[in-house]
């Protein structure tokens, strides 16, 4: 009797057992389930959010991923960190999703990774990051691949990129649209400036380093704060530096502010080129009060047609899902559908390991240009794979200026434009 | 080297009126109601958006808003403020406090909600467009009539407080309160007077530096700390303190800005406040009162 009820005892842990690792693997039937994280206080967040909302209805509407309907899971985060984590546990614990895309700062991305990382085992899922910058996300991957391998960046440029490619093509511009040979930099004091400030050992010199060996005089360098309100100063020693452009390595510092008092400075003839943030957005104009006139800024809300897939998600996010294709959306909408193709490519969602596989070879046509992740590393593919083009704000308007098979309008200098 | 102190000289007086302007209505509340008022930056936000909100929705022009936009910060200062909060919790000052603080971040976040930052919400406030050259320096004209109001408005607060009968009134609140209402003062009128008196200087400010600043939901933060930072350098609710340890955080500012790095600017100050208050527990111009 003894031995019967230790049988039956065995029998029903081994049941438990399989029960549970069973209800852990991805779900092969029915929708498939996606998780949508951000901050639904931050445009950037509210924007990638319509454009998930948007991949998902198109792809339902053309039949969803194999036959199976996708369903987005969205949960505002606050912009807080616990909360973060919290939602990221519920989305790959109860409503078993997966992917999780977490569209905002890079720091929530870090946060959902390191919980993704301790639950991957036990609920295999994907992450995607399609707002944060930097170097968090990848590095991970790069240093513990057996670890975070369940994780996957989308955010135009990492550090080795910015040195790499991203310097190399601004030194055409100051040269051949701007034609001058003289520089200032001014770097914003936050984490993805400093190797572009300071250099990465073994594979790139800085900024100033890099324009130096293409040929362009580093006259000024300077970091700012975030905080900081007040530009002038920096504006006068510019004016007195001889540079030729300002280069302004910056995303987040209080860009109105900025470009009003350069507007106002002894330095407004200079032309500046912001890398990114809301002065490659189209209410610049407005907030700026014209201001922003003769600025150019990498953005990547100009409407020019990289691919047949960019005016109609310029145009069909604001039709219908009332909010602007700012940074994050492209990223966002372009993720899902290279996930749509790395799924179909695997065959289905039942194995984990041969979707990441799949998405270390993918590539799609995206919104700007194509979207793929580097099958060691998995950032997304850069330039000229997926393109920001440089924009000058000329009298209202943004024109494309770089790189040349999308340019519709020559540079002006700031003056010439004022008048 | 003269270009320099130039630069200084200039930045100083320029700088320090703008955040004179930014920080009278806070010293007023400190040295008239002695509260501590951590919802203070909702002024700049209200004049922000409120004047934005008859301009973009009720398609009024920029004065007519900006009256309304006033009538409505009055409003708030008196109803939600000094009626909802103030008085209520006088006596409770940690939950005088945190509603004070939790009503700014509700105003903010529905500013935010309102009208975000793809909205492009802009003031059109320039009293003159262009720069003027001062020996090799360049100031955007705006930034000259933002000092030169913010210089006016303090010299017309500290000539009515010294030479009016109300003044008088409020200043004698402000040394000895209970004196005050033995003389028979009505300290409930005085009090409703000092709250209208605290929001005029920073929605005029706002209106002023808007041209050259930025305006987004959240900017009330940084004006409440430098408004607190000024406050408390000076001696809190002291208005004379409040004039000095505006220039003196110009002063700062200027003198880092131009001689070591821009960026050190809001450290440097915080350093100086922090020394003055080792050996000078209560600031510049010491005790609560507003003279």
């Amino acid at each position: 009797m003894k031995k019967i009820c230790l049988y039956i005892g065995m029998i029903f842990i081994f049941l438990l057992m399989n029960t549970g690792v069973r209800a852990a693997s991805p779900e092969t039937t029915g929708p498939i389930k996606i998780g949508f994280m951000g901050n639904m206080s931050s445009p950037s967040s509210l924007s990638s959010k319509g454009a998930a909302t948007m991949a998902v209805d198109e792809m339902n509407k053309a039949g969803g991923i194999q036959g199976r309907q996708i369903k987005l899971i969205v949960e505002d985060t606050k912009g807080e960190i616990p909360k973060c984590v919290e939602s990221y546990k519920k989305l790959v614990m109860n409503d078993r999703v997966l992917a999780v895309i977490i569209a905002e700062k890079v720091e929530m991305g870090v946060a959902g990774m390191e919980i993704g990382a301790e639950l991957f085992s036990e609920y295999p899922h994907l992450f995607f990051s399609t707002v944060g910058s930097g170097d968090d996300i990848w590095h991970r991957v790069r240093d513990n691949y057996k670890k975070y391998r369940f994780g996957f960046q989308t955010y135009y440029y990492i550090s080795t990129n910015f040195l790499k490619i991203w310097a190399p093509e601004n030194t055409d511009v100051f040269k051949k649209q701007v034609k001058t040979k003289n520089v200032a930099i001014i770097y914003e004091d936050m984490e993805w400036t400093k190797p572009l400030r300071k250099g990465l050992p073994n594979v790139s010199p800085s900024l100033a380093g890099v324009y130096k060996e293409k040929g362009i005089n580093v006259v000024y360098e300077t970091t700012i704060s975030l905080d900081q309100k007040m530009f002038n100063p920096i504006f006068e020693e510019i004016a007195k530096s001889n540079a030729g452009v300002i280069d302004c390595v910056v995303g987040y510092i209080d860009q109105s502010a900025f470009i009003k008092q350069w507007a106002q400075s002894s330095a407004r003839h200079i032309p500046v080129l912001i890398w990114g943030g809301l002065a490659g957005m189209p209410p610049a104009w407005k907030m700026t009060e014209g201001k922003v006139n003769g600025v150019m800024v990498g953005s990547s809300m100009v409407k020019v047609a990289i691919t047949p897939k960019t005016l109609p998600f310029m145009e069909n996010l604001v039709k219908d899902y009332k909010v602007g294709p700012i940074f994050g959306s492209h990223t966002t909408y372009d993720t899902m559908y290279g996930f749509k193709k790395a799924i179909e490519k695997a065959g289905g969602t039942g194995d984990v390991d041969k979707l990441i596989k799949q998405l270390e070879q993918v590539e799609e046509v995206a919104v700007l240009g194509t979207i793929g992740w580097n099958a060691k590393y998995h950032y997304n593919l850069p330039h000229p794979k997926y393109l920001t083009p440089v924009v000058q704000w000329q009298k209202g308007e943004m024109k494309v200026i770089y790189p040349a098979q999308y340019k519709n309008a020559d540079y002006i200098s700031p003056t010439d434009l004022r008048k | 080297m003269s270009d320099i102190l130039l630069q200084i000289v200039i930045y100083t007086v320029i700088w320090g009126s703008i955040y004179l302007l930014i920080s009278l209505g806070f010293s007023l509340v400190c040295g008239v109601l002695r509260i501590f008022h951590l919802g203070y930056g909702v002024t700049f936000i209200l004049a922000a958006y409120v004047t934005w909100a008859f301009m973009e929705n009720a398609g009024l022009g920029l004065m007519p808003s900006l009256l309304l936009m006033l009538l409505v910060q009055c409003a708030f200062a008196l109803i939600v403020f000094y009626k909802g909060v103030f008085q209520r919790y006088l006596e409770e000052e940690e939950v005088l406090l945190t509603l004070s603080i939790l009503i700014f971040l509700a105003v903010a976040h529905l500013a935010n909600y309102l009208y975000p930052v793809t909205d492009g919400v802009s003031i059109p406030s320039t009293i003159i467009d262009g720069m003027l050259n001062i020996g090799g320096v360049t100031i955007a004209y705006q930034m000259i009539a933002a000092a030169i109001v913010g210089i006016v408005v303090t010299a017309i607060y500290v000539v009515w407080f010294m030479k009016t009968r109300i003044g008088l009134i409020i200043r004698a609140i402000s040394q000895n309160l209970p004196a005050a209402l033995l003389m028979g003062v009505n300290v409930n009128r005085m009090y409703y007077l000092a709250m209208i008196l605290s929001v005029i200087p920073p929605t005029i400010c706002m209106i002023v530096i808007a041209p050259f600043w930025g305006v987004d939901p959240f900017m009330g933060s940084s004006l409440l700390m430098t408004a607190m930072l000024i406050s408390i350098l000076g001696g809190l609710g002291n208005l004379k303190g409040s004039i000095v340890a505006s220039y003196l955080i110009g002063f700062i500012h200027a003198t880092v800005s131009f001689v070591l790095v821009s960026r050190f600017m809001g450290l440097a100050a915080l350093i100086v406040t922090l020394v003055v208050m080792i050996y000078r527990r209560g600031g510049i111009f010491a005790g609560e009162t507003l003279w």
